[in-house]
């Protein structure tokens, strides 16, 4: 019922905003990007946000991490931001005023576990007594312990200490750790130096633990500037299709956005999956207003693991998060 | 006033017996008629905490309510935090920040007095503490994990260099502020460097000394969520950054009292200390 009025009440602001004038018109908006490999990266490089909003100032802000995002969010600094699943379930049950609109990746090798060569790591079990890191409460972190429950290994047998991409970057130069489940750019880095690339989140999705990062809004500004939730939506899959068409002059922009050489780029696009906006309206994705699809499953499952790791208090009903998943948007642009 | 006079010439009175002395300001706790006011404003702090959650201005998201947060205590004190019970994570946080303490004291003396006496040694470390005393915490931090790792060595070495620059500094202060004439005394009847620096500057200038360690302890506390951020799996301040990672405000919110309240409990201490190791100042208000 909620959805309904919203959609509705969104396509008819959107009606009079193109018929008469611009009805309500935000002097700023805010996009809280992740720093990885996806989409968001086009959009932003050719300012396809702006273009479709003129006369709007456009901020990003990047963010290392599900951890720092939620905070953001908490903190009310951001329009418009991305989340993993597991902050994405932990900022749905602690009542975040947030609104997931659309797919921005599926994650496939792009996040993975590197091993340090020398230390002669062939499976899970080696781990036992050394170091790994991970960013804890991002995806990695959540896969890397399904990971380890899944073989039976008590993560109490090894070192699991959280640090930001970046850090464990860091730390793995300097020899402090063994092993790191995180991702690109910074995986690069570590591959580069004595590090192989032992388990990706891919794997981990055909395992049945899928891994992606949604786009979500702040609902205090889609209730106030529907028409412009609509507009960043429009954007961003401007970004997706520039992406899937333009493989070439995509590696390019990675490249000097993240100021990689074109090799890594190309590399590190291949191991995140870019989604059309018409597929993400599939039951495999976020599904249709009224049927929504495996995203739901996916955030409850990434729920009940947090509950049983006790940084969750409750597991939300299936409800709630079909509620956090609106489709509308996504429906009125690929109409 | 009046009691603040009386208290002062009864201690005056009594300095031969240095024991007594240094219990006298305890046994004349009651004096203190101003006390109730400090239990009030706690007091009213608590009700205004209550009420805010009870009649839900607060969203709970942000400020939980005292009896989630007692709860939090009861859970985390009883079950644990990801691995550590709450005694372990004070226990682990106070090491750090105990033998940070120590050496930041252990170093921070002894050079804040020769500085203080000698005018060569003074214009030699100077330059090194005025410049890496106003850099922020986390700046430095980066290069202290880039040269001594994400391990312990990095977290003590970022509290040890945030406590030492107080202390060297109350140091320097108080062994100048001591009148020259004591030092000029003690030299006619024959005192050496060492005599003068352990019967003249070190009593002379102790109860600074003490401040400035109260003013580095502080310092040390407030960085140790900093310290605690990178690759830390237990610590109170490891135990806010992670719980404020998952939202878990009720777990923020009883870190932040349980911190505060070992940090009046250490100040207290070194207070007491003070007061037990340097009996002649027990008149001084701390």
């Amino acid at each position: 019922m909620k959805i309904m009025r919203k959609a509705l009440s969104a396509s008819l602001l959107f009606a009079l905003s193109t018929s008469i004038a611009q009805a309500e018109v935000p002097e700023e908006v805010t996009v809280g990007y992740l720093n990885l490999v996806n989409a968001q990266l086009v959009t932003k490089s050719l300012g396809l946000v702006q273009k479709e909003m003129p006369g709007v100032k456009i901020n990003y802000i990047k963010v290392g991490g599900g951890g720092d995002m939620l905070r953001a969010i908490a903190g009310d600094q951001i329009d418009f931001g991305g989340l993993g699943n597991p902050p994405t379930a932990i900022g749905v049950t602690r009542d975040l005023p947030i609104t997931g609109i659309m797919v921005l990746n599926m994650l496939d090798y792009v996040e993975a576990m590197a091993v340090r060569t020398s230390a002669n790591i062939k499976k899970l079990e080696d781990l036992k007594g050394k170091t790994i890191a991970a960013p804890f409460g991002s995806t990695t972190h959540y896969l890397l312990l399904n990971a380890l429950a899944d073989e039976g290994i008590d993560p109490a047998s090894m070192k699991i200490i959280d640090l930001r991409p970046n850090d464990i970057a860091l730390a793995w130069s300097r020899g402090d750790i063994d092993a790191a489940w995180f991702w690109e750019p910074a995986l690069g880095k570590v591959l580069n130096d004595d590090g192989n690339l032992f388990m990706t989140s891919g794997i981990m999705a055909s395992r049945g633990y899928p891994t992606w990062d949604v786009g979500v809004v702040m609902d205090r500004f889609a209730e106030k500037y529907p028409d412009y939730v609509e507009k960043f939506v429009r954007a961003e899959c401007k970004g997706i299709d520039y992406w899937l068409n333009n493989p070439a002059d995509t590696a390019k922009i990675i490249a000097k956005e993240l100021e990689l050489s074109l090799e890594d780029a190309t590399r590190m696009m291949k191991g995140t999956e870019m989604v059309p906006c018409p597929k993400q309206l599939t039951q495999q994705y976020i599904g249709e207003t009224g049927k929504k699809g495996q995203f739901v499953d996916t955030l409850l499952s990434t729920a009940t693991f947090l509950k049983d790791q006790k940084r969750l208090p409750k597991v939300p009903t299936r409800d709630t998060f079909e509620t956090f998943l609106d489709a509308s948007y996504l429906e009125t642009i690929t109409k | 006033m009046n009691n603040l006079a009386e208290n002062k010439t009864t201690v005056l009175d009594k300095p031969t017996n240095a024991f007594l002395a240094s219990l006298y300001p305890f046994m004349k706790k009651q004096i203190d008629n101003k006390r109730h006011l400090s239990v009030m404003t706690i007091l009213f702090l608590f009700f205004a905490w209550w009420f805010v959650t009870f009649i839900g201005w607060a969203n709970p998201l942000f400020l939980p309510s005292p009896s989630a947060v007692t709860q939090s205590f009861v859970d985390v004190a009883v079950d644990g935090y990801q691995g550590s019970t709450l005694l372990e994570h004070v226990g682990t946080s106070l090491y750090r920040i105990l033998t940070a303490f120590f050496f930041a004291c252990l170093v921070g003396i002894p050079l804040g007095i020769l500085m203080g006496i000698s005018h060569s040694f003074h214009q030699v470390f100077n330059p090194i503490i005025e410049f890496y005393r106003p850099l922020p915490p986390l700046g430095l931090y980066t290069l202290l994990v880039m040269w001594l790792g994400i391990g312990e060595s990095s977290k003590l070495a970022l509290l040890f260099l945030s406590g030492l620059p107080g202390i060297i500094i109350a140091t320097i202060q108080a062994v100048s502020d001591i009148n020259p004439n004591y030092v000029r005394a003690a030299r006619s009847v024959g005192a050496k460097r060492w005599d003068l620096i352990r019967e003249v500057y070190l009593p002379g200038a102790g109860p600074t000394i003490l401040t400035g360690m109260r003013i580095s302890l502080g310092f040390i506390y407030t960085v140790l969520v900093a310290a605690e951020i990178v690759a830390a799996t237990a610590g109170i301040g490891w135990m806010i950054w992670d719980a404020a990672k998952f939202l878990l405000s009720d777990v923020v919110i009883m870190g932040l009292i349980v911190l505060g309240v070992t940090g009046m409990l250490l100040d207290l201490t070194l207070k007491l200390f003070g007061k037990i190791v340097m009996p002649w100042t027990a008149v001084r208000k701390m």
